[in-house]
């Protein structure tokens, strides 16, 4: 990640600079001496200044945090978005919310715009692999809305499938929304979902169960 | 766009200086060229793509804003 050389009479003044440019204590650095410096002859002559070589540390927890929320501002700026974000962590989650102007960019055709946004700020603020934390990016309340569509749409194609008594596909969704399909016919007995397919083609088969089929009903 | 790339390939990545972004600006289309060191070439782009498509997606919803269409193209 970033890194910045500093230079400095002695190795501690470097290290007090360096720590003002980051804005952290020493204790959340990583700090390699490139050249320890000397003060040379009467103080002068042959004077060699120390030199240093700083890095963040290991990102964690609360610092994750404020990390995704800056993150994820940073790429807003430069998507010329004027927006907010405010940041919430629940266990091992981080919630953002973008506070914008409403105008749905954000989101995107069926959230795939707030989906890559997600996931761009997932693979930032994961990229060493310890502490994982799981990021979740919202903006008007569409991920509200979107679970609610979806389990509207899942009873709606569960009765279909009664009815007809033949399976019925999902357009292909994402394991998030597949998952909210799953859950939402669960607990009917009169039918099964399962998932076919790969990768981003992979979609939800609503299916009667055996005994329920057109031919057979209860 | 430019811009908004580099941050995110930098981001992304363990060399960030290594990071070279180019834009060739067209009347409608401009195409923007990713180049990072060779051991990052899987950072950006990910399992099964999903990273450089996800690049891709906010690359497009940024440049709709400005009417105009924008390629990402990661050379290697």
């Amino acid at each position: 990640m970033d890194f910045m050389e500093v230079e400095g009479k002695t190795i501690e003044e470097a290290i007090k600079k360096t720590c003002k440019e980051f804005n952290l204590p020493e204790e959340k650095l990583n700090i390699e001496v490139l050249s320890n410096g000397s003060s040379g002859l009467f103080g002068f002559m042959g004077m060699k200044k120390a030199k240093i070589r700083a890095s963040l540390k290991e990102i964690k927890g609360e610092d994750k945090l404020v990390f995704a929320k800056r993150s994820l501002e940073e790429i807003l700026v430069r998507l010329k978005v004027t927006a907010t974000v405010d940041a919430e962590q629940i266990d091992d989650k981080i919630l953002l919310n973008i506070n914008g102007d409403g105008s749905g960019l954000l989101i995107g055709r069926r959230g795939r715009t707030l989906d890559a946004l997600q996931h761009i700020v997932d693979k930032i603020v994961n990229r060493s692999s310890e502490d994982r934390k799981r990021i979740v990016i919202d903006t008007e309340g569409y991920r509200e809305r979107r679970i609610e569509s979806l389990k509207s749409l899942a009873l709606k194609l569960g009765e279909k499938v009664k009815k007809i008594g033949k399976p019925v596909f999902i357009t292909p969704l994402n394991a998030h929304d597949r998952r909210i399909i799953h859950m939402t016919l669960q607990n009917d007995d009169q039918l099964r979902t399962r998932s076919k397919g790969d990768g981003t083609l992979r979609k939800v088969v609503i299916s009667t169960k055996r005994g329920h089929g057109i031919n057979n009903p209860h | 766009m430019k811009n908004l790339i580099k941050y995110i390939a930098e981001a992304l990545v363990d060399n960030p200086d290594e990071v070279v972004v180019s834009e060739v600006e067209g009347e409608r289309t401009s195409v923007i060229e990713l180049k990072v060191a060779k051991e990052d070439l899987g950072k950006v782009i990910g399992k099964q793509g999903r990273t450089a498509r996800a690049m891709r997606t906010i690359l497009s919803a940024a440049s709709t804003k400005i009417k105009k269409r924008s390629v990402l193209e990661i050379l290697e």
